[in-house]
């Protein structure tokens, strides 16, 4: 038993070591001076400036207008992808007029277009969604495209064969086949979402964690840098999560592969 | 490309979204920041003629590719060590897993002063960016190799050394340039903001200074140049994996998209 419970206490360990060994690292290389402390304050400063700023709120505030812009934009493009998706594998048609604007547009940069939307929407957070859309956008129509399309035929034959109509086929056989590739491509696009936002907002903005971060950086507080680099993280980690939960309640009959 | 109805279709949207640009453009009836499509191929026409388009393609062009070959270089190497050495993936793993989800751009204050606002700077924020998918990707891919072929290859006798590079390295690349790939695209991604908030040449300059001249033909052909270096970047990385993984890729997805 005891050995048991020690075998366990070192494999956390052995698994786990390298966070606290760096924070050490870090400590110690700050407290020696052997690294400039105004650029990589020590970690016990980030602590401080992490609660005092979620205490008072202020990274709170930025980090839920990040946070809902990136969400609008990711879930809208969900809603807009999905559907169009579906209609580009079931329709020749459809597919043969966006496939070159999905497949084609797949590799292109489309971060440098942010400029266009910044006059076309203004600098706030309408351009912010919008272009939150767009990238989510791709992701999401070619992961699910290939999840409606890969679905076997002979699932919807034996569908059409028990009498199921057109609208049952595709809200009982079509769509829970596609659903693990339409998560995998959700999963792809929400990261970009957060991705987006902040570079976005870091760009040019007067709120959000993007905006946070140039602010403070250029007042050389890099403490509160860390801090919301930090809360970026954790929300990115939890949002992931959340998705994750969403998938294992919506795809109960099959286990994330990895 | 034979011609027929399916080819016409792919083309309708396109061409009538330029089209349509173009006559509204030149008829006044868009918004002076929308340009119009002869006006920026002028507008690239000049800054070929000046030399201007050269010095900025160059800078760009340098910074991305080291640093995308700085990133994807340590990804790989650190990621195929993380998969086959368990010292090395308990070390990495929970750095890893934490630092994934934040985008790394949100290090760019930090690299700019650490780096000053020369090339260094970018190239190192995007081998930083670069490298987590592809670590990710290959540690994933070394770890997910079918246990069978090891086994077989083991059984006849063979090396550690020529298991690992004749039969582990082949069965983990398609995973290891899908990594690669997505490191691409952070890398274009990066690029543009590190060069959008501090740079004094490049192709983002290019964008930002039109928008600033109030020279929006400028901008867009700053645009137009970034999209399509990003574009054929990414062909030219997937022509480089159709040569390498010669018959790995029958029926996959990749094989559709073209």
């Amino acid at each position: 038993m005891m050995a048991h419970t020690f075998a366990q206490a070192w494999s956390l360990v052995a698994r786990w070591y390298s966070i606290p060994l760096l924070l050490l690292v870090w400590q110690v290389a700050v407290a020696s001076g052997l690294v400039e402390s105004r650029l990589l304050p020590s970690p016990g400063r980030v602590w401080t400036a992490l609660v005092t700023e979620i205490g008072n709120g202020v990274l709170v505030y930025h980090g839920s207008v990040t946070v809902s812009r990136a969400l609008t934009g990711f879930l809208l493009a969900a809603a807009v992808g999905i559907p169009f998706a579906a209609a580009m594998a079931r329709s020749t048609l459809v597919r043969n007029l966006f496939e070159p604007i999905f497949f084609i547009g797949y590799p292109v940069p489309k971060i440098a277009l942010f400029p266009v939307f910044t006059y076309i929407f203004g600098i706030g957070t309408p351009s912010k969604i919008a272009f939150t859309f767009i990238e989510c956008l791709y992701p999401i129509v070619v992961a699910c495209y290939f999840g409606f399309r890969a679905v076997q035929t002979r699932l919807i034959w034996s569908a059409q064969n028990c009498g199921a109509g057109r609208a049952t086929i595709l809200s009982r056989v079509i769509l829970p086949a596609a659903l693990p590739s339409i998560f995998s491509g959700l999963r792809v696009a929400l990261p970009v979402a957060i991705i987006v936002v902040v570079i976005t907002e870091m760009i040019g903005d007067s709120i959000g964690l993007g905006y946070y971060i140039t602010i403070w950086s250029t007042r050389f507080t890099f403490a509160n840098v860390y801090a919301a680099i930090i809360v970026i993280g954790i929300c990115g980690l939890v949002l992931d999560q959340a998705l994750l939960l969403l998938r294992r309640r919506a795809v109960y009959w099959e286990r994330e592969g990895s | 490309m034979k011609i027929n109805s399916a080819s016409i279709q792919n083309w309708i949207l396109p061409v009538a979204a330029v089209v349509a640009w173009e006559i509204f453009g030149r008829a006044g009836m868009l918004p002076r920041y929308l340009s119009f499509p002869s006006a920026i191929v002028a507008a690239l026409w000049e800054l070929a003629v000046t030399g201007e388009l050269l010095v900025a393609l160059a800078a760009s062009l340098y910074r991305v590719s080291a640093g995308f070959v700085l990133g994807t270089v340590f990804g790989v190497v650190v990621g195929l060590g993380a998969g086959i050495v368990p010292g090395i993936r308990h070390f990495f793993d929970p750095l890893v897993s934490f630092l994934y989800s934040i985008p790394k751009i949100a290090f760019l204050p930090v690299f700019l002063l650490l780096f000053g606002l020369g090339h260094a700077s970018k190239i190192a924020i995007i081998a930083f960016s670069g490298f987590f998918p592809v670590f990710v990707a290959s540690r994933h891919a070394v770890l997910s190799v079918n246990k069978l072929l090891i086994w077989t290859a083991q059984n006849m006798g063979t090396p550690e050394r020529k298991i690992f590079f004749r039969v582990v390295i082949p069965a983990a690349a398609p995973q290891l340039f899908s990594g690669v790939r997505i490191g691409l695209a952070h890398a274009f991604v990066v690029l543009f903001a590190a060069e959008l908030i501090g740079s004094k040449v490049g192709l983002g300059t290019i964008i930002s200074s039109g928008e600033e001249w109030v020279r929006f033909d400028l901008m867009f052909a700053g645009i137009v140049c970034f999209a399509v270096l990003g574009f054929v970047s990414d062909r030219i990385l997937l022509a480089v994996r159709t040569r390498v993984l010669k018959g790995q890729m029958i029926g996959t997805e990749e094989q559709v998209v073209r």
